[in-house]
């Protein structure tokens, strides 16, 4: 990537054109960045005084007692741990499974390529709704179980068909002098194609992580009832959800009227949903910031 | 990079000796689809559900059978053949504008050669992702406000002569939503784009260069070709979901005003269903959404096997 | 190399998660049924020595968590050998939630859902009949024969008890919880204190204040009227008519008492009236612009910056947060904190914005599943929720010396300090344990002074007052918030409130889709007809677009429920 040697002739429509990435870029990262600072100011502001509203990039009133009040509640740190368990295995699983299966569907002499793919393409957009897949949990004895969490997301049609994307754009003749060399597929996989596939292994990766981060639904559904199985943002949606009464109906209201959870709390949890993630972060980052060079080999 | 798929096409045929070769590959599909089966195809037993007036006690296989009731109901109904609009509509504008977004983004950001620059952009791109809907929306609600910034600006350059007030049109609706989520995902959708531009061999930039390629010249013939294949991919996947446009943002940002243009399936099947924990109801509507999907699909996937190389199946 | 790893990992994660299920499956079966069976009849409440039961419950409504080591729900366990994990509604509607657990065939002890029949369908609640009649005092202090009968269910049963609502001794309401025109005090002291009547009155006072003084001390445009209209909330502006025409809170129909039958107020004159009145203010500026687009939380903040002079509202709805931030900034000296009053079309009219009566919604209630591992003892514990006094007061006073004080007169009072603790979000997990969703009682204690809830003791509520809201009260001589409605005082009908049966309303009724479909098209019309520039227009369309929703359907079926009690 290094350029300096072209600077000197740089020509006129380069300069043009990086000012406008400059303006652009500008533009994109103030639009960006404001509702993150406008939330980290909510979350460091006075709960009754922000009700006020009118409250931008700094807090008006400072108070941690949004964070004191996220980080007291009984179950967090349990959920922390389950979260994190969670998220570990589930994005080694799932990224293994998925590359595994993006393998085998992008290799171009598979026979069952194309309806393989047509059978995972059409789960995407199909789903029988809640109370069956409830059953089903059930049934093989997932609900009120860690595995819930890990198994029955495992394989993803979008996940899978990004690594397809990209493992077809690695050229065919790696793989055809493997094979000369009498490499079997499974070694292919691993020794020839894994390691070209870093940067979309470090994407869907990241995918699947966020993803499990971020879930609550499951914890919510399948162990309701079972703490030691909570996840952290199940616990911080409870804080969450007394404000998106969806359902809400004027009799419910009048008597649940004293929980209404103040807006600086939301925003305090968001706050602490972001951070791990912001820090995991850079540590990616690389992947995508420097490019590889794949081999030598070109057709 | 270059590939030849129609030779290859004929090139595999089912042989013992080919099946012999391929066992590795053949017992991974093997499982998987197994996997599939159970996870994401037995489920859909409870279509059942869409043709009978479902009741968690007598289940899927006892509850009275209605046929096409549901159907009838909702398709009799103007309000959800407008809903069906609605959803439509704005699933075609989102995944346009935040389509445009991302590329834009992701190749925009990759001509930034100083890493101290292009770092911290990135991680402030994709942060939007984290926020909630509600938190996002309700920022949104305070800066169009006729006293918000928006109108404050635009007052002040003289765009306008009096503050308007954007929620109250169902015109501005659409963009409105279409901009929420552009704000919302651009950077987090741009990061599949920018993992794909890696992919490009830096060779082909040096060669350019040397060939005395300006920027947007090499923008043209390396870095789109480049991302090609990924973006294709992510259209055909994305077009259909088109009728997922979804349901939190135009749940939060909607209002009785404009309710003829924010009301989505979803919100639909929740407004109905509530009342009566009808999950027939639902499912009705889940299958119709999955019908029109993969007809959507089918017909994307020969346009695409047609036009390009690329295709979902 | 790294592959061995990585696959060696994944193996051990595995192994782990298999371990941890290990552990959990046991879990759910714990914790057998102790001594503690029924000793049959006795409503007695003292605590029945033994092992501590935790019962688990969930409520479909979001709801705050308690700590499992909470100081008071340990003190109750310690006395009654009861403690309950309470479970809240998160992130689904209670019909799906309901319906999950229906579908999945396992039920928690104690439930309290939106979704009751749905629960009896299913078989899943056990019928409290039996129970009910072995605690005599509990049966006929809680409710009148004629109450529980509105409880029971077609198959001869009572399976569930609303545990709100209900009144012990004298009633010690100081507030008006419901809906009223609100207005600010400042208005009334600015006017010297009138007596407003009508709605034309109230906007003539609001219009001349704006005219004499357009903005507050600190240069903020002062705002006469705003309405809420987001989603559910949009009462605020729908159902007015009814009272303004004299009539109680049925919610979506009126009920004409001298011929029993059922009236639609949407279409009503009175309706009209107000409808054109808001038409007329609005035309005239008068009438916040961005009321039909804002949100509820703009909405408080509009209300919090003191700058509002009026609005209709429930006083649930926005008097808890707006009061704390008046008094947090010093607005509630400047006088402005709202009071009700209870306006009419005509001068002179009765009017019934206020409800006197305890309103019992028959339509949902705590109730105990058949999945439920002692119901003798968790019925027991119900029951000693509503008799026992103690335990009242521990759930809603907290602990004598802790959370309140009690003066020469035996009269409890809290202490800022107090007030705040309670108040307080990490407080409340920790200590405070007020099983919100189990029988309560408002009015007086059993000990004849004392409030059973703390914001009804009257030391509690004049301690609270601003010193303008104050002297508002002085001016007019009263001494609760009720007295500024002056509502007729009277005994509603049986059938009271109608709204418990219209919001059970499902579309498998032609009257309940006509029910859905009309509240969308209010949600949609009304605002139209308020900013139309023709009211008239505005009212046809809006009639016309009512017309097609098939009112009649609806009033058809809550006019059959109304002849049942004939």
């Amino acid at each position: 990537m290094n350029q300096k040697e072209y600077r000197v002739s740089k020509p006129i429509s380069d300069v043009i054109f990086e000012i406008v990435v400059v303006i652009f870029l500008t533009t994109f990262v103030i639009v960006t960045l404001y509702p993150v600072i406008n939330t980290v100011a909510l979350s460091f502001n006075d709960g009754i005084d922000a009700v006020r509203g009118g409250i931008y990039l700094w807090p008006r009133k400072l108070s941690m007692k949004n964070y004191k009040t996220v980080f007291a509640m009984q179950n967090i740190w349990v959920g922390a741990k389950v979260t994190v368990a969670r998220t570990v295995l589930a994005t080694l699983t799932s990224l293994f499974a998925n590359a595994l299966l993006a393998f085998v569907v992008s290799r171009k002499r598979f026979l069952f390529k194309s309806q393989l793919s047509l059978f995972w393409v059409i789960t995407m957009y199909v789903n029988g709704g809640m109370i069956p897949v409830f059953l089903l949990y059930k049934n093989l004895g997932l609900t009120g179980t860690f595995h819930v969490y890990w198994i029955p997301g495992m394989i993803s049609a979008f996940n899978m068909l990004v690594m397809r994307t990209y493992m077809e754009g690695i050229p065919e003749s790696l793989e055809e002098s493997a094979q000369l060399d009498g490499a079997g597929y499974f070694t292919i996989f691993k020794d020839i194609i894994s390691p070209l596939c870093k940067p979309v292994y470090a994407t869907i990766a990241l995918f699947i992580a966020v993803w499990q981060w971020n879930s609550w639904f499951d914890a919510m559904l399948y162990n309701r009832m079972k703490t030691e199985y909570t996840t952290l943002q199940y616990e911080l949606m409870k804080l969450l959800s007394s404000v998106m009464q969806q359902s809400g109906s004027a009799e419910n209201a009048k008597n649940g009227a004293a929980t209404i959870t103040p807006i600086t709390i939301r925003s305090a949890v968001t706050v602490a949903t972001m951070l791990p993630i912001i820090c995991l972060y850079p540590f990616l980052q690389r992947y995508f910031v420097t490019g590889l060079t794949i081999g030598g080999v070109k057709e | 990079m270059a590939r030849n798929e129609k030779k290859e096409k004929k090139g595999t045929q089912i042989t013992l000796k080919e099946i012999k070769r391929q066992w590795f590959l053949m017992l991974v599909a093997a499982v998987v689809v197994i996997y599939g089966i159970i996870f994401y195809y037995w489920p859909l037993t409870g279509w059942i559900m869409a043709f009978e007036q479902y009741k968690p006690k007598t289940g899927l296989l006892h509850s009275k059978f209605i046929g096409l009731d549901k159907f009838r109901f909702l398709f009799e109904d103007d309000v959800f053949v407008k809903t069906i609009r609605n959803t439509f509509a704005m699933g075609v504008i989102n995944l346009v504008s935040t389509t445009i977004m991302a590329v834009l983004f992701a190749i925009i950001l990759n001509e930034v050669r100083r890493a101290w620059v292009k770092k911290p952009i990135q991680t402030i791109s994709y942060l939007p992702h984290f926020l909630s809907w509600i938190v996002v929306t309700s920022i949104l609600h305070v800066s169009l406000s006729p006293t918000g910034i928006i109108n404050d600006l635009l007052l002040r350059f003289g765009f306008i002569k009096q503050a308007i007030n954007f929620f109250a049109f169902p015109k501005y609706f659409w963009p409105i939503v279409a901009f929420a989520n552009c704000w919302k995902e651009t950077g987090w959708n741009a990061i599949i784009y920018l993992a794909a531009i890696t992919a490009i061999d830096p060779a082909l930039y040096e060669a350019a260069s040397i060939d005395g390629a300006d920027r947007l010249q090499k923008i043209r013939y390396i870095t789109f070709p480049g991302i090609k294949p990924t973006f294709l991919i992510l259209l055909l996947m994305n077009v259909g979901n088109v009728l997922n446009a979804g349901f939190e943002v135009q749940y939060l940002l909607g209002n009785g005003l404009v309710q003829s243009v924010s009301q989505t399936i979803d919100i639909y099947v929740l407004k109905w269903g509530i009342s009566q924990n009808d999950f027939s109801l639902g499912t009705a509507a889940g299958l119709f959404k999955s019908a029109v999907s993969i007809a959507i699909i089918v017909i994307a996937n020969s346009i695409a096997k047609r036009y390009s190389e690329q295709r979902l199946f | 190399m790294k592959f061995k790893k990585i696959t060696a990992l994944l193996l051990s994660f595995a192994m782990m998660g298999t371990l941890l299920v290990g552990c959990g499956n046991n879990a759910g079966g714990a914790a057998p049924a102790t001594g503690a069976t029924s000793d049959g009849g006795s409503a007695t409440t003292d605590a029945a020595p033994g092992e501590v039961t935790e019962f688990t419950m969930f409520i479909t409504m979001p709801g705050s968590e308690i700590n499992d080591d909470n100081e008071i729900a340990q003190m109750i366990a310690d006395k009654w050998g009861v403690k309950v994990k309470e479970t809240w509604l998160t992130g689904q509607t209670a019909s799906e939630a309901t319906g999950t657990l229906v579908a999945g065939g396992e039920y928690p002890d104690f439930i309290d859902s939106d979704e009751m029949n749905q629960l009896v369908d299913a078989d899943a609640l056990i019928p409290l009949d039996d129970y009910i009649d072995q605690y005599p005092e509990f049966r006929d202090l809680w409710f009148t024969p004629e109450e529980w009968e509105k409880f029971r269910q077609p198959d001869g049963h009572i399976y569930w008890i609303n545990p709100f609502g209900n009144t012990l001794g004298e009633t010690k309401q100081t507030t008006h919880n419901d809906e009223a025109f609100w207005i600010q005090v400042r208005v009334l002291e600015w006017a010297g204190y009138p007596k407003i009547q009508t709605m034309d009155e109230y906007f003539k006072l609001l219009e001349d204040y704006i005219a004499a003084n357009p903005t507050m001390d600190d240069g903020t445009e002062n705002m006469a009227y705003t309405i809420l209209c987001e989603d559910w909330r949009y009462f605020c502006l729908e159902n007015a008519g009814q009272f303004l025409a004299g009539y109680p809170n049925d919610g979506s129909v009126i009920v004409n008492k001298s011929n029993m039958t059922i009236e639609d107020y949407n279409t009503s004159e009175d309706t009209k009236l107000y409808l054109k009145k808001l038409n007329e203010e609005y035309n005239k500026g008068f009438v916040d612009p961005e009321s039909f687009t804002q949100t509820y939380d703009e909405y408080i903040a509009k209300l919090s910056t003191g700058r509002v002079l009026g609005m209709v509202d429930q006083w649930w709805d926005f008097a808890y947060t707006v009061n704390d931030s008046f008094k947090q900034s010093g607005l509630d000296l400047k006088g402005c904190n709202y009071v009700p009053l209870g306006l009419t079309t005509k001068a002179g009219m009765e009017n019934r914005w206020h409800t006197y009566d305890d309103t019992v919604n028959q339509a949902s209630g705590i109730a105990i599943t058949k999945d439920c591992k002692d119901p003798d003892k968790a019925f027991k514990f119900l029951v000693d929720c509503a008799m026992d006094q103690e335990l009242h007061d521990l759930r809603w006073w907290g602990v004598k010396g802790v959370d309140y004080d009690v003066d020469a007169d035996g009269l409890y009072f809290r202490t800022d300090e107090q007030r705040q603790n309670w108040a307080d979000t990490t407080y409340q997990a920790a200590h405070r344990c007020q099983y919100s969703y189990f029988p309560q009682w408002h009015g007086t204690s059993r000990d004849g002074k004392n409030a059973n809830k703390p914001e009804e003791q009257p030391s509690e509520f004049m301690n609270d007052m601003a010193a303008p809201l104050k002297a508002c009260f002085d001016a007019y001589g009263y001494t609760t918030y009720p007295q500024f409605i002056g509502s007729v005082v009277e005994t509603n009908g049986p059938w009271f409130p109608m709204y418990s049966y219209s919001n059970n309303f499902t579309t498998e009724t032609p009257g309940g889709v006509a029910w859905a479909k009309m509240g969308e098209c209010k949600h949609e019309n009304l605002p139209k007809v308020v900013m139309a520039k023709d009211f008239d227009k505005g009212w046809e369309e809006y009639m016309a677009a009512y017309k097609a929703c098939k009112p009649e359907d609806f009033l058809a079926e809550m006019q059959e429920i109304l002849d049942t009690f004939k």
